[in-house]
């Protein structure tokens, strides 16, 4: 399989896909980028159930989750994706408002791989974001797949 | 001179004198006769040296027909007074022998005892009106005198003027039971006992009990030789009571003491304050002597004037003494009450805490603390009493003594400054006490002969029998170890006192109890507070710098100049407004956080952060760095650093006008077990009058066009050193620089 893995962005605050959006535009990245806007429907995404039954079997590059979200937060979907064997690979980058050293700690606890507070400064969050991008979805080498030949869907 | 341990001195010799049953003696003295009476008016017992008239077994209606009548009238009155109540005067006998006699009568179990003392005369039913006038004037004098020792001295002298013996003495018991003589009047016939001290074994136990019930005693001749009373039992079988009698045969030891003392009549007249016996009027005379009855009850009557005199006298002075002491309550009340900790309210005011009780020195003991006040033993002393006095239990809320040490022997070492102790428990589960202290007095006790009575080995093998003593030459004794003794009203006033702290204590712990629940409330509060504006009140700001810069930069050609001014003030404005948000966050952070101190290198840190400050100074600025040695510092070194950043920081901001901007670093000589640090720079400085806005959040004294900043950073660095214990303060001068500085709690490994 060719095609580059996709970008999955879990956030429920319209303004916030829409300036991610546009800072990941400027990075140039060629990744197809899906949206989720609550944990229940970026799990659904992960394992492929609901909606996204039919989708290509093939991992996120990165998740970048928001921490507060409807139905299902932030911190229960990243427990839930590093707790599970066959998902614990997929990198996660939680990606908040939210100062609270409480939520830092946990979010490390249960495994996340970045945590990222959003500045303030349009120049500083366009640069994390693009930081973010071109490094999980380009730089980084993921862990090897094992059990089954991964591209053979 | 010698020295006793009194209480050792007093197990030793209160023995065959207390064993002696001197009620039940079974004779009576010669200067009259006893006749014992059944419910029928028959003779049951008479005295050997009754009239043939009257023997054992006749009705005393045939025997005397004139005390039958008498003895009808008495049993008809309702006798409901205790003791021996005086009936007539009488002649009994022929013509030509006719022999007055006073008769006197009580009961007791069921026989009623009649008694006859011999008189001269007939004139005993004159009553007291004679002496009415005298009275008078002692009960007025009575009201003028000043001191318990003129009370006494007045009674001394009346009753030697009623009574004509050579001497009077009153004698007062101590808690001991021993007797010191305090007035006396006489006719220097007999030696003077003045101030002398008589061990308590003189008067035994059941003596002092038989003076409480029977006010007074008469021994006319000590020479005398005893009457029995014939049979020896009663109809029940038993010896007959005389502790009410009027003519009892006293105990031959007695009549031995009074033959060694010199003094062959004698009389006592019993004190009684408030039902308990207080102490004697004694008279004492060389020659035998007889005291009419009349001069007897006038005696009788005195004393019981002095009596009240001398209660209400005391009473006074205890309330007296009592309204002192609680002002000094309620003064010392007012101190623990405006005080955080009761005990600083104690500390604070020591004259009042040694005035409460009429203290030398006190200390506040607790399980980690020992202050102490005024004249007291050494710290190492007090904590050994305190250990003492918490293995003592829980029995006692309030330990008096006046001999500390012969409770606790370590006391002997500091009986200077301790030998009274009045020690007050203020909290039994933290085990706390309030102590005082009164010095040593060391007194010469005169003793009227020396107090150790010897037991001489009966010749006939029979038990030791006892033997008064036969000298009465002054035997003096140093007494150590004591103190003046706690009034009633002091130990009183320790109670209220130790009522009061718990009262305190109490109110304190609710009130901490309820402030305690309310902190954690709206600390809960604030927490919830500060996560939903960390994510809510952020995010807007930040959508309005993300929106107004893509604004800017991809729809920027449509606008005019103007219409990009717009923008940039919005993303400005916007932008402030969110770094306010994250340093309201960081401030409120820094009180939730716990610390985590740790020692290390000041300079170190300073160095590390200089340079982090350095990167944000633009390259044409010249900015010269002084720092001295600074050490190390036991502190939370995320914290400290930020309290570093905060003051470099505003170093440089505000010497930014400078050609060259000098900025010190530095630590002074410790103050007060704290470190002082400072950091100054050479910039705009500030109006002093404006010192205190400084530090508070939000505050700023210049404008925003003119420096940039929230106001919140010298707040930071306040708080922070702050919760590490430590204190801050600025100096300034307008235009010349500021110096900010800091302390740090010393810790001697840091």
């Amino acid at each position: 399989m060719a095609t580059l893995k996709p970008i999955l962005l879990v956030e429920d605050n319209p303004n916030d896909i829409e300036l991610t959006l546009a800072a990941l535009e400027s990075s140039q990245l060629a990744n197809q980028i899906v949206i989720c806007r609550d944990g229940a429907e970026a799990l659904d995404f992960i394992y492929r159930r609901g909606p996204h039954e039919n989708r290509a079997v093939q991992d996120p590059a990165v998740v970048l989750l928001d921490l507060k979200l409807p139905k299902v937060d932030g911190l229960e979907v990243l427990a839930k994706v590093k707790g599970d064997p066959a998902t614990r690979g997929i990198p996660v980058v939680m990606l908040t408002s939210s100062r609270e050293e409480t939520d830092v700690v946990r979010s490390y606890n249960l495994g996340v791989n970045a945590f990222v507070v959003k500045p303030v400064a349009f120049d500083e969050f366009f640069a994390a974001i693009k930081e973010i991008g071109v490094f999980w979805a380009l730089l980084n080498e993921p862990p090897p797949h094992r059990g089954g030949w991964p591209s053979n869907g | 001179m010698n020295q006793h341990n009194t209480a050792a001195r007093l197990s030793l010799d209160l023995t065959a004198c207390d064993r002696e049953p001197i009620h039940i003696v079974g004779s009576v003295q010669p200067h009259g006769f006893l006749l014992a009476l059944d419910a029928s008016g028959r003779i049951v017992q008479a005295s050997a040296n009754a009239p043939a008239a009257a023997p054992v077994g006749a009705r005393l209606e045939t025997a005397f027909p004139i005390l039958d009548a008498l003895v009808r009238r008495y049993l008809d009155g309702g006798q409901s007074q205790d003791g021996a109540t005086y009936l007539r005067t009488v002649a009994l006998g022929p013509e030509d022998a006719r022999q007055f006699y006073e008769v006197a009568a009580h009961r007791i179990d069921d026989l009623v005892v009649l008694e006859l003392e011999e008189t001269e005369d007939a004139s005993g039913d004159a009553g007291l009106d004679a002496l009415t006038p005298r009275l008078r004037a002692f009960v007025e004098r009575l009201h003028a005198a000043g001191s318990v020792e003129d009370l006494c001295q007045l009674l001394a002298e009346d009753i030697r003027h009623v009574t004509g013996f050579d001497r009077a003495l009153v004698y007062r018991f101590d808690r001991d039971w021993h007797g010191t003589v305090l007035a006396e009047d006489g006719n220097g016939v007999l030696p003077s006992y003045l101030d002398l001290r008589f061990p308590a074994s003189d008067i035994p136990a059941q003596a002092r009990e038989l003076y409480r019930r029977n006010r007074l005693r008469i021994i006319p001749d000590a020479g005398y030789a005893p009457v029995p009373i014939r049979p020896g039992t009663t109809p029940a079988g038993k010896p007959l009571d005389l502790s009410q009698s009027v003519l009892r045969s006293v105990s031959p030891v007695h009549v031995e003491y009074m033959r060694n003392m010199g003094t062959m009549a004698s009389m006592s007249v019993s004190i009684l304050v408030d039902g308990a016996l207080w102490g004697l009027v004694s008279c004492h005379n060389q020659n035998p002597k007889r005291v009419p009855l009349q001069a007897r009850n006038a005696c009788d009557f005195l004393t019981q004037i002095f009596a009240l005199q001398l209660s209400a006298k005391v009473r006074g002075e205890q309330a007296e003494q009592r309204l002192a002491l609680g002002q000094v309550q309620a003064r010392l009340l007012a101190y623990m009450a405006e005080e955080e900790s009761f005990i600083d309210g104690l500390l604070n005011h020591p004259d009042d805490v040694l005035a409460l009780v009429n203290a030398s020195g006190a200390a506040v003991v607790t399980a980690d603390r020992c202050r102490l006040l005024g004249s007291t033993p050494p710290e190492r002393e007090v904590r050994a009493l305190y250990e003492w006095l918490s293995e003592r239990g829980e029995a006692e809320d309030v330990v008096a003594t006046d001999a500390l040490a012969e409770e606790f022997s370590r006391a002997e070492g500091f009986a200077d400054r301790a030998s009274g102790l009045l020690a007050i428990s203020i909290s039994k589960r933290y085990a706390s006490y309030v102590l005082w202290f009164r010095p040593e007095v060391v007194r010469t006790v005169k003793w009227g002969g020396n107090p150790v009575k010897a037991a001489r080995p009966d010749p006939a093998g029979g038990p030791d029998r006892l033997h008064p003593r036969k000298s009465f030459e002054i035997w003096k004794e140093t007494v150590k170890g004591r103190s003046l003794p706690w009034s009633v009203p002091e130990v009183e006033a320790a109670k209220d006192l130790r009522a009061s702290v718990l009262g305190i204590v109490l109110r304190r712990a609710e009130e901490l109890a309820a402030m305690s629940e309310e902190l954690q409330r709206s600390n809960k509060e604030l927490e919830a507070f500060s996560y939903s504006v960390s994510h809510d009140l952020r995010a807007p700001f930040r959508h309005i710098v993300g929106y107004a810069n893509l604004l800017k930069n991809r729809e920027g050609s449509h606008l005019t100049d103007k219409g990009r001014h717009y923008v940039e003030t919005i993303i400005e404005a916007a932008f402030s407004a969110g770094t306010l948000v994250d340093n309201l966050l960081s401030f409120s952070q820094m009180g939730r956080h716990a610390l985590n101190k740790v020692s290390g290198d000041l300079n170190g840190l300073v160095e590390e952060v200089r340079r982090k400050v350095l990167r944000d100074v633009p390259p044409d600025r010249t900015v010269r760095w002084e720092i001295g040695p600074l050490g190390r510092v036991h502190a939370d070194p995320v914290m400290l650093r930020l309290v570093i950043e905060n003051l470099l920081s505003n170093a440089v901001k505000y010497s930014r006008g400078r050609p060259e901007a000098v900025i010190e670093v530095g630590r002074l000589p410790p103050q007060d077990h704290e470190a002082v640090f400072f950091v100054r720079d050479n910039g705009v400085g500030f109006d002093m009058a404006y010192v205190e806005k400084l530090f508070g959040v939000f505050q700023r004294l210049h404008r925003v066009e003119e420096f940039e900043g929230t106001g919140i950073g010298l707040a930071n660095v306040r708080r922070i050193v702050e919760r590490h214990g430590g204190r801050t303060w600025a100096e300034g001068v307008p235009d010349r620089g500021a110096t900010f500085y800091f302390t740090l709690p010393l810790r001697e490994e840091a």
